[in-house]
């Protein structure tokens, strides 16, 4: 069970930098949704708190913009959003292909993509989805009573399970990486159901193919097989350059067992990241423009 | 900082801060003080009393919880209450708007769609939700939006149908009419007969015990045990005693009558009695003004334990010398249950093969939406009630009459609407302790378990090991079939006895066999307690049997559903246990099976052998697996016109 002495509500940042100031320790809370379930019994039990400070009332933490190719997502909005917003939908759809595997709808309208990335979950499905669009995350601090933003890449903001950059006293404002409408998309989970499925592989797929159909630009992210989630660049150097063939799908995705780190159900997921590969590669393309058939493969269960 | 900001919280001495909440909830305005740590949950229903909606886990997984906050549906147990400030919250309680029951609510009643009824609250919820975003919802689209809610009864199927129907009642589609009960037929069977209690189902006006509140009501909570098998040494409960609020403190001593109870041996107490036998036992039971005052108690209590050497696995804890879990129980075995029939050794010898494997089934929690909870309080006339959804009361009232050391007639059960049972709450695990404190305190006490301590201390299906060997002709009649079972019954015998009888008599299956022999064991160890779980152990027994048919059906390159032909019971069968059958419809029940699921005759791992693929999946007429994404725009095309990308069908890998 989760206590507290205050429970504040801050409508700026201005106002919850103040309660920072004032209660270094308080806990940073938006969704609630990884919060309340740690502080139980067989997480981290009970759990008190000198203060709470909830983020989904400060404006400048949500909404979701367009400033050039650049798109910016407010860290509070939650991860229903990125299923429905018509901007998510034409510029990053592998957002909303993500959040389509993301738990419920209701845990979808609760739950918020900057939840998602300080909890730094292994298994957070956002990650895979934003690294693939090469991410940038925006910090916030106050310094006397000038507000500080920098910008890291997602890629170096997230150190390992429940560890990333954020320093006491930062909090995350917005994500932001290029718009990218014309390429094609794929994201693949598999979860032990589908409400709760916390992901036990989960990948997502960009790609753009130029004029005559060659790989221009590919990025692959997977999450959920080790402490952070990673891009598989040489399988992405390998294709790039490439008129795909399903061949050359089939042959990046023998290559991937290795990247399988996590220390349970290792064959399981070797065998699942591999089919997740070729089949998302598949998707993805066909999602750009090139049906390829598919190789069968041979039945493994006997 | 703004003094705005530290409205929130105030802090009273010696208990929680507090809150003031300022919300419309179903159309009222309320203003509330509470606990700080509340969740919306809480408030719906502790303070408001408003129980409509349930709470199954709360860790947001299960769905009974789930309601609107300003017109968004989320599940409350994972809000917490200051996010409903300034907002407006509808409940299932009032859905219908004081109407009786809404469209969705009848279409439930119509289709049956309630069972034990705890989910049914959030299925409505969400189904509601889902037609209010889109009153044409698809099939996919409804399963998607009730995703995030669970039903441990129903099969979802009549869930489905009556999101359905009252979507194309709505349209127009079907007239309103189909609302209407069914015309009474002459038999029942065959019927859609509608159930009495649905319409409270639907509605969530049923009240389940953890939704019964009195006057004066005092809330329990349990000190369990973190060993496997340990002696108590000294139980430390001055700091608890103290604080104020906490009202009793029980302990085995509190127990005024023969402190031994259980389903067929005695062999259980009410609170740990010297001896801990395994993880979650309970050892201190505390009654106090609220939970969070109990909770605390608990969290005082320092129990000394003296740690003593623990069996987790049956085999082990019948080799002599082994710890002794009980002492009447040699070698640890609970139950052993045998049957002998023919001569199995010489049936053996002459088959023409034999085949031999062993099994192992886990241990399974029945995961009842509804965590175990209970109400107890002593009437005028003295006589003491218990109201818990057991599944036993009459056994469960004669054991309380003498743990309480009572007479029969002053000890009264009620049993209160079962939130899924599946066997599981057939023990009787807390009731004790519950009328214990109504006796002491002379006050109403509830008891509700969380997900966690449900799954921790409440019994579980027994696991299985199961060694099996079965001689057969070449033509594939089965001649002898030998079973040597152990499982695992944990720490109390609860219904280990039983299932051991029903796993042996029916584990060889239906099946007309001339020689048998079955040894099934159910042993102490220092596990969670087994106990009974739909089948009774025949499920453990019946599927090592279903599985070694379909590897001699292998080793034989024969069909397995020949092979089930060819030796399950006719007319006229003699049993394992030797009773003779005049009529039996096993084979009739095969042939039926067999055409519905569209069997393609031959034998299984065709393709591995570089056979044809099987041709019973997909086939015309079956059901088609689900497509995720039902209310999500599919994907904007990008250079090509294939939209098949998405949506994606599940549980593919
Ligand atoms: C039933 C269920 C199913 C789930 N399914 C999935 C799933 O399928 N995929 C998945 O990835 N996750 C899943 N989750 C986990 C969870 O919903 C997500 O991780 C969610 O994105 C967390 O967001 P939140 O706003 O609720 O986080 P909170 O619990 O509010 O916060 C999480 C952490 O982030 C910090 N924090 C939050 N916002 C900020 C900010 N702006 N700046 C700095 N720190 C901040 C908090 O202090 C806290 O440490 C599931 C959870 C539940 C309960
Ligand atoms: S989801 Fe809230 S009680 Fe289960
Ligand atoms: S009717 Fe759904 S859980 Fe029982």
């Amino acid at each position: 069970m989760l206590t507290f002495d205050h429970y504040l509500t801050p409508k700026s940042l201005d106002e919850a930098f103040d309660v920072l100031q004032r209660m270094p320790a308080a806990r940073l809370l938006a969704g609630a949704t990884d919060l309340l379930p740690w502080a139980r019994e067989g997480r981290a039990g009970d759990v008190h708190l000198p203060a709470v400070v909830d983020l989904s009332r400060i404006a400048a933490l949500g909404g979701i913009s367009q400033e050039g190719a650049r798109i910016r997502i407010g860290a509070t909005t939650p991860i229903s959003a990125l299923q429905r917003h018509p901007l998510l939908m034409q510029q990053a759809p592998v957002l909303g292909a993500c959040a389509l595997w993301f738990a419920d709808d209701q845990i979808r309208e609760q739950a918020t993509v900057g939840g998602n990335l300080v909890n730094a979950s292994p298994a957070g499905d956002t990650q895979p989805a934003l690294l693939a669009l090469n991410t940038h995350v925006t910090l916030v601090r106050r310094e006397g009573d000038r507000l500080i933003e920098r910008s890291v890449p997602l890629s170096e903001f997230i150190l390992g399970p429940s560890r990333t950059m954020l320093q006491p006293g930062e909090i995350l404002l917005r994500l932001e990486f290029d718009a990218l409408p014309n390429h094609g998309v794929a994201f693949e989970k598999v979860g032990h159901r589908r409400s709760l499925a916390i992901s036990t592989v989960c990948l997502a797929t960009l790609v753009h193919l130029d004029a005559s159909k060659r790989i221009d630009d590919l990025r692959i992210a997977i999450g959920a097989v080790g402490p952070v989630p990673e891009r598989l660049t040489d399988i992405e150097d390998l294709l790039t350059g490439v008129t795909p063939t399903s061949a050359a799908l089939r042959e990046a995705s023998v290559r991937v067992a290795d990247r399988v780190r996590s220390r349970s159900r290792q064959s399981y997921r070797r065998e699942v990241l591999s089919n997740f590969v070729e089949r998302s590669l598949a998707a993805a393309i066909a999602h750009a423009g090139l049906d390829l058939p598919r190789i069968p493969k041979e039945s493994q269960n006997v | 900082m703004s003094d705005t900001l530290l409205d929130g919280g105030t802090l009273a001495e010696g208990c929680h801060p507090t809150t003031e909440i300022n919300a419309t909830v179903n159309g009222r305005k309320v203003q509330r003080r509470v606990p700080n740590h509340y969740r919306v949950i809480d408030f719906v229903r502790e303070e408001l009393k408003l129980t409509g909606n349930k709470e199954g886990c709360g860790a947001g997984e299960c769905g009974t919880c789930s309601m609107f906050v300003d017109g968004k549906l989320i599940k409350s147990c994972l809000a917490p209450v200051q996010k409903i400030n300034g907002c407006s919250v509808e409940t299932i309680d009032d859905l219908d708007r004081d109407a009786g029951m809404s469209l969705l609510q009848q279409a439930f009643h119509k289709c049956g769609a309630s069972q034990c009824g705890y989910c049914i609250p959030g299925m409505v919820m969400a189904a509601t939700s889902t037609l209010r975003r889109n009153p044409g919802a698809s099939r996919d689209e409804i399963k998607e939006g009730l995703g995030g809610n669970i039903c441990r009864c129903t099969g979802y199927q009549k869930i489905l149908d009556a999101v359905e129907l009252a979507r194309d009642i709505q349209s127009g589609a079907v007239p309103a009419s189909a609302l209407e009960e069914d015309a009474e037929a002459h038999s029942f069977i065959g019927q859609r007969t509608r159930r009495l209690d649905a319409p409270a189902k639907v509605t969530g006006a049923i009240k389940y015990a953890a939704d019964m509140f009195m006057p004066n009501m005092l809330h329990m909570q349990v000190v369990r045990s973190p060993h496997p098998h340990a002696r108590i040494v000294r139980i430390d409960a001055e700091t608890a005693r103290a604080i104020p609020g906490v009202e009793c403190i029980l302990t085995c001593d509190d127990v005024p009558g023969v402190d031994n109870f259980g389903v067929f041996i005695e062999d259980q107490p009410t609170l740990a009695r010297g001896v801990v036998r395994y993880v979650g036992e309970a050892v201190v039971a505390v009654a106090a003004e609220t939970l969070d005052i109990a909770r605390a108690a608990v969290a005082a209590i320092h129990v000394e334990y003296e740690k003593l050497p623990s069996l987790f696995d049956p085999h082990t804890a019948m080799h002599d010398g082994a710890v002794q879990l009980h002492g009447f129980a040699q070698n640890n075995i609970c139950k052993h249950t045998r049957i002998r029939k023919g001569d199995v050794d010489a049936a053996l010898a002459s088959a023409d093969v034999i085949v031999e494997q062993t099994y192992d089934t886990q241990s399974v929690e029945h995961a009842y939406l509804e965590p175990e909870a209970g109400l107890a309080y002593v009437e005028a006339d003295g006589c003491v009630t218990v109201q818990s959804p057991s599944q036993n009361i009459t056994h469960h009232r004669h054991m309380l009459a003498r743990i309480l050391g009572r007479p029969i007639n002053k000890v009264r059960m009620i049993m209160s609407t079962v939130g899924g049972g599946f066997g599981g709450k057939e023990d009787m695990i807390y009731q004790g302790m519950l009328a214990l404190a109504a006796i002491k305190t002379r006050r109403p006490v509830r008891y509700v378990f969380t997900r966690e301590e449900s799954i921790k201390v409440s019994a579980k299906r027994h696991p299985f090991n199961i060694r099996y060997t079965m001689g057969l002709k070449r033509d594939g009649r089965i001649v002898a079939t030998k079973m040597v079972m152990v499982a695992d019954g944990g720490a109390y015998a609860l219904s280990t006895p039983g299932v051991m009888n029903k796993s042996a008599i029916l584990g060889p299956g239906p099946y007309d066999i001339a020689n048998v022999w079955v040894d099934s064991i159910g042993v102490y160890t220092n596990n969670t307690p087994s106990g009974a779980f739909r089948a009774f152990g025949a499920f453990q027994s019946e599927f090592a049997t279903e599985c070694h048919l379909d590897l001699c059906a292998q080793r034989l390159g024969m069909d397995p559903v020949a092979l089930r032909r060819i030796n399950l019971m006719r007319d006229g069968a003699t049993t394992h246990t030797r009773q003779q059958l005049d009529r039996v419809l096993a084979v009739e029940c095969l042939e039926a099976a067999i055409k519905a699921a569209g069997w393609d005759a031959g034998v299984p791992y065709r393709q591995g052998q570089g056979k044809p693929q099987r041709n019973d999946f997909n086939y015309e007429g079956s059901r088609q697996s689900y497509l995720i994404g039902g209310q999500t725009q599919p994907l904007v095309p990008r250079a090509s016109s294939k939209s098949d990308v998405h949506p994606v069908k599940i549980s593919i890998n």
